[in-house]
């Protein structure tokens, strides 16, 4: 089964949904009252210069219960986890959290998501790794493999139809 | 001989194997014996924007998986180590999410009991071996190398969660690179992102990110970038040249994993330590060349 059959579950999809209703709506109540709008988050935020992503405004917007209009924006989707925000916030609140939780209310609602996301999933569901194992080339163009370079089999799930089951369950539904 | 299981993670043992050879060879110099497990998979990490309860999962299923070794876990991957950390953490905090997540483990005979620690690289070396002990194997000095670190986000943040270097002033991997001889300096953008997690959505705003780096610490004339990563040593060695496009800059920095430095400090020939996997000129060291 592939993601897009996942995702398209509908019931499965609602409960997940709800959760992560409750995870944000949580955080607007819990966290956001403690944000007095500093922007020492953004001033050291990773993506801000590059791609706009202002993290103190995804707080300001949460707290104003703005939770659709996040969801279906795509500056969520510019955070870099560098998990500066977090760190530095004076009132230990953490933006970067906000973040996670409002990306995966975007996948749970079925929105489209970007770029390899999708493929990386996939490659978990089928061998249990984001990427299967890679040829690589030298310096001076030569290619190798594992084998060539002494290392043994990777690790992996052994029992492949246990493991899809339990993330396939994840992926739709709570448990 | 220190016994730890390795976990090796999805991005080092499917393609940045110059990590892994490495460390295979280095860490058993040190009196460390890594045992292979079998069953591992992804830390989770790279799906926490799409599923936070699956990199949990994920994590725990890993960690228990190591628990029936009985033996404490070796991750060299930092993002592995954030993941698994951060899991253990809610597992000892939150009792019902620990039920909810054994109850899923068990449908493949796991459980979850935080039994065990992780160790990264930096600790391992650091705090586990000991820079005594790492000073006693060194065969050769790397005196005059004047060395930029990256320790990699996931490394040094959030420090709430517990990580085994400063979030502000990380310096074990200088002190390591001290008693090896060389000249670690710090930078002012030293603990700048490589932009990797972007790779996913904007591999171009990533790449960018890279470069920018890249280009103060050429600016600033250092010999060798050490890294201990294998998403940030994918964006600063493997594609060094297209992140020098993005800042229109010829970049030519020799980036290394901090494992392959120290084996050729401990004496170790260059072909065990898959320098010929490095893609950046790490030529220009005229180190090991005997
Ligand atoms: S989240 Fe923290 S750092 Fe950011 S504006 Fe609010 S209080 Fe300031
Ligand atoms: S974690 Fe994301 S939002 Fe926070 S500082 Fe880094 S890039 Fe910005």
């Amino acid at each position: 089964m592939g993601i897009v059959d996942l995702t398209s579950m509908a019931e499965g999809q609602t409960t997940l949904r709800n959760e992560i209703n409750e995870r944000l709506l949580k955080l607007k109540s819990e966290i956001s009252d403690y944000c007095f709008q500093c922007a020492k988050c953004t001033s050291g935020c990773e993506a801000h210069k590059l791609l706009e992503l202002e993290p103190h405004k995804v707080v300001a917007l949460l707290k104003r219960g703005l939770i659709d209009e996040l969801v279906n924006s795509d500056v969520i989707w510019t955070c870099m986890s560098c998990f500066k925000c977090r760190e530095r916030c004076p009132q230990k609140v953490a933006p970067v959290e906000i973040l996670f939780a409002l990306k995966n209310m975007a996948v749970a609602s079925g929105k489209q998501i970007p770029g390899k996301y999708t493929a990386m999933l996939q490659s978990i569901l089928s061998i249990g790794l984001i990427q299967d194992v890679q040829t690589v080339s030298t310096r001076d163009n030569k290619t190798k493999k594992r084998d060539d370079l002494g290392l043994p089999e990777v690790s992996k799930p052994v029992d492949a139809v246990k493991f899809q089951t339990a993330i396939t369950k994840l992926a739709v539904e709570k448990v | 001989m220190t016994k730890y299981a390795f976990y090796p993670g999805c991005v080092m043992p499917t393609e940045q194997y110059a990590y892994e050879v490495s460390i295979r060879e280095v860490l058993p110099l040190l009196n460390i014996d890594l045992v292979d497990v079998e069953g591992f998979s992804c830390c989770g990490e790279p799906m926490k924007s799409m599923n936070q309860l699956m990199t949990l999962y994920l994590s725990a299923r890993n960690l228990a998986l190591a628990e029936k070794q009985n033996l404490d876990l070796f991750v060299p991957c930092p993002m592995c180590h954030l993941s698994l950390s951060e899991c253990q953490r809610v597992m000892e905090s939150n009792t019902e999410m620990r039920d909810r997540v054994n109850s899923m483990l068990a449908s493949e005979d796991l459980q979850y009991n935080g039994s065990i620690d992780v160790v990264h690289t930096v600790n391992l070396l650091h705090d586990h071996i000991g820079t005594e002990e790492i000073k006693k194997h060194v065969k050769k000095s790397l005196s005059g190398l004047k060395i930029a670190t990256h320790y990699g986000c996931h490394l040094i943040r959030p420090s709430e969660v517990g990580r085994p270097v400063d979030s502000e002033n990380p310096q074990k991997m200088e002190t390591i690179l001290k008693v090896l001889g060389a000249e670690p300096m710090d930078y002012p953008e030293k603990l700048d992102c490589c932009g990797a997690m972007l790779s996913a959505n904007h591999p171009e705003s990533a790449l960018t990110k890279t470069g920018q780096k890249l280009q103060k610490v050429q600016e600033q004339g250092f010999d060798v970038f050490v890294d201990v990563c294998p998403w940030c040593h994918r964006m600063f060695d493997s594609k060094q040249v297209k992140a020098g496009e993005t800042v229109a800059v010829k970049l030519e920095i020799p980036v290394m994993y901090l494992t392959q430095l120290l084996g050729l400090a401990l004496g170790v020939k260059k072909e065990k330590l898959g320098l010929e996997l490095n893609l950046s000129p790490v030529d220009k060291l005229k180190l090991g060349d005997k």
